[in-house]
């Protein structure tokens, strides 16, 4: 019942004084205000580098083979640069070996791309637009869905035909009064006939997706191809992480044969996934989680040094009440026990408000940005624990410096 | 050396000084005392003359420099700090002249103090605590804070405090020091009931018509007991 006691003592103190708890506590409140945030902020990144950014870029468990690098990661290196601007180009024929030796491809995929200036249907155009002349199976791959029309069937290939998959934007501007499936339109300088559009995907990496015209293979080495038979791109798709992993040795045993590349000698390809990605997103994750101890700590152990003066000047304050609660029986260890326990609920009161404003910062940062932020169970209960230890290790000297009082000086005192 | 079991209060040859820099101020020089179960004794002397530092030492707030001390039995200048806090709770209750509420706290929950301290549960705690302040007559300000009460008010709940927990002495240094002559009256009709339903009771106060309810009165002076006062001397004083 002391305890209970010490608690409610602790929590007047608080009301009585708001302003000036809330002062005492900024410490606490900001350590733990960062802590809360932080790691639910850094969390959210994680999460959404993992699950959308990362495999929007490459797709889930896809090897992405090019002639050279996409995404570099970490210090820009130019001489690497330049190295692999010598790397030859790769073909149709690569494409094909790899698709017939690598175990485990599930779904297999190559294309090429060229920017065109603009498409047009009579009057309407749009500007600046991805023409993909992809392979069969190569929407599959992409995991881009037909939202009306068809795909690409094996007629489309086998006889060249210039058919087109337009993404949304690109519907939306050439086809604001009818359905665009059937019709047809000028790409550059040929016509094509919609076949099929795509679902809208929106977004920082689907924009460009909604802006692109796909249309087959064959029909993209006729019409746009600078040279024929080169792939921009070849993508492998597997079930599972260990058999791409299997999988990229493979790529890279069959690449490096058709190059005649001697052992000891440099790739002259890349082979990318979304784990280059996030191998580099683990690097700052950590240096981030690294420096979150730091920066709490600081804030809590000056909030605590701020706890245990306000905890000393409270003992003095409060001299003639701790006189009193000896004379009436409190034990030096009641009364030490009433100063830790307020001092620990302050904090831990502290640490609550912490709580608040970090979730609070967490549900702004993710209304502003498309970071899935959510506050860590676990860290809410580092925060309220960490709290609890600051009120305690910050109150023991104030709190002995009570229990140790004489009961007739105490009483006597002012 | 036991003392019989009516001997609430024995003491031997207590003294008490206090270091003021280099000099010793000599507040007690040797008190033999000795009160028995229902007694009701005033403690009269000059301003100085060691009054409170005697009742103090018998309230166990504070420890003798020499001599020795029992109370109830028990030698108290052995005993530690958690022994005398037990003392003071159990076995002692002190009324100040200065009231010494907690400011903050309801009479209930200041009288609530010594049973929590006690370890008595909340339940019980609370029906006592009411139960004390019925028996001084403020059954309507259990609620109030002190700053809300008179001064008698105030006083009578530091009684029922120094009370609730069955001392078997009942301490007050100077209670109506602060107190106008009609409430002193009432807080002194008080006593005189809780005496007479056997509560042993010291009672430090220097006006002769205070001291005159008591039973007893010892005179100090310098430090010393210069006399010591049955009823019937008591009674001549008034
Ligand atoms: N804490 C103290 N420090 C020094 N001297 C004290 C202290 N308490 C009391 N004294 C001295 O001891 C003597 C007795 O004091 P006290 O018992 O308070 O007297 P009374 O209550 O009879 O007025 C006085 O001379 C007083 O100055
Ligand atoms: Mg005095």
């Amino acid at each position: 019942m002391k305890f209970w006691e010490g608690i409610w003592l602790a929590l007047l103190q608080l009301r009585a004084q708001k302003l000036k708890s809330f002062f005492t506590l900024l410490g606490v409140i900001i350590g733990v205000t960062f802590l809360i945030s932080v790691i639910a902020i850094v969390q959210g990144m994680n999460r959404f580098v993992r699950e959308d950014f990362a495999t929007a870029i490459f797709g889930v468990n896809t090897l992405q083979i090019h002639r050279r690098e996409t995404v570099q990661v970490g210090r820009e290196d130019v001489e690497k640069r330049r190295r692999q601007a010598r790397n030859p180009f790769l073909y149709r024929a690569d494409a094909d070996a790899l698709r017939a030796t690598v175990p485990g491809v599930w779904r297999f995929g190559y294309n090429s791309d060229a920017f065109l200036p603009e498409v047009r249907r009579g009057e309407f155009r749009r500007r600046n637009v991805r023409v993909v002349g992809g392979s069969e199976g190569y929407l599959d791959l992409q995991g881009w869905d037909i939202a009306d029309g068809r795909a690409f069937n094996p007629l489309d290939y086998a006889y060249g035909l210039r058919v087109a998959v337009i993404g949304s934007a690109i519907a939306e501007r050439l086809f604001p009064d009818r359905s665009p499936i059937g019709e047809r339109i000028r790409v550059g300088p040929h016509t094509y006939t919609v076949v099929g559009t795509l679902k809208k995907q929106g977004g920082l990496l689907g924009n460009i997706r909604d802006a692109s015209i796909v249309i087959p293979f064959p029909a993209y080495r006729g019409d746009f191809a600078v040279r024929r038979d080169v792939v921009d791109e070849i993508a492998i798709k597997f079930r599972n992480t260990r058999e791409m992993d299997a999988g990229r040795l493979e790529v890279e045993a069959v690449l490096r044969q058709r190059h005649r590349l001697r052992p000891g000698v440099e790739n002259d390809f890349a082979i990318e996934s979304a784990t280059q990605l996030l191998d580099a997103w683990q690097k700052i994750n950590r240096i981030l989680m690294a420096a979150l101890p730091g920066l709490v700590s600081i804030s809590l152990v000056v909030g605590g040094i701020v706890i245990m003066n306000i905890m000393l000047v409270s003992v003095l304050e409060r001299t003639r009440e701790i006189g009193i609660r000896m004379a009436i029986g409190a034990r030096r260890r009641d009364i030490l026990l009433q100063f830790l326990i307020e001092s620990a609920t302050l904090s831990v009161m502290g640490a609550a408000a912490g709580v608040v404003f970090g979730a609070l910062l967490a549900q702004v940062v993710r209304a502003a940005t498309p970071l899935p932020v959510s506050v860590a169970p676990w860290s809410v209960a580092v925060g309220v624990v960490l709290g609890l230890l600051v009120g305690l290790f910050f109150g023991a000297y104030p709190a002995s410096r009570a229990a140790r009082l004489d009961p007739i000086v105490a009483l006597r005192y002012e | 050396m036991t003392p019989p079991n009516d001997k609430i209060i024995l003491t031997e040859a207590l003294t008490k000084d206090y270091e003021l820099g280099a000099e010793t101020v000599h507040a007690l020089r040797g008190v033999d005392l000795v009160v028995e179960r229902n007694e009701y004794v005033a403690i009269m002397g000059p301003s100085g003359s060691g009054k409170s530092t005697l009742l103090n030492l018998i309230g166990c707030l504070d420890t003798p420099t020499g001599g020795r001390y029992w109370l109830n039995r028990q030698e108290v200048s052995r005993l530690d700090d958690a022994e005398l806090a037990r003392i003071r709770n159990r076995e002692v209750g002190f009324v100040f002249q200065t009231f010494n509420l907690l400011p903050r706290a309801t009479a209930l929950h200041n009288v609530e103090l010594p049973l929590i301290y006690a370890g008595v549960p909340a339940k019980e705690r609370r029906e006592r605590s009411a139960v004390a302040l019925e028996a001084v007559g403020l059954a309507d300000r259990m609620h109030h804070r002190p700053n809300e009460l008179s001064g008698g008010e105030r006083q009578r709940v530091a009684t029922a405090r120094a009370l609730v927990n069955n001392p078997s002495i009942l301490l007050a240094d100077e209670p109506t020091g602060n107190l106008d002559s009609t409430t002193s009256a009432e807080i002194m009709g008080l006593f005189d009931e809780l005496h007479a339903k056997g509560q042993t009771i010291l009672l430090v106060t220097h006006e002769r018509d205070i001291a005159a309810h008591a039973h007893r009165a010892i005179q100090l002076r310098d430090g010393r007991i210069e006399r010591d006062e049955r009823r019937a001397l008591a009674e001549a004083i008034r």
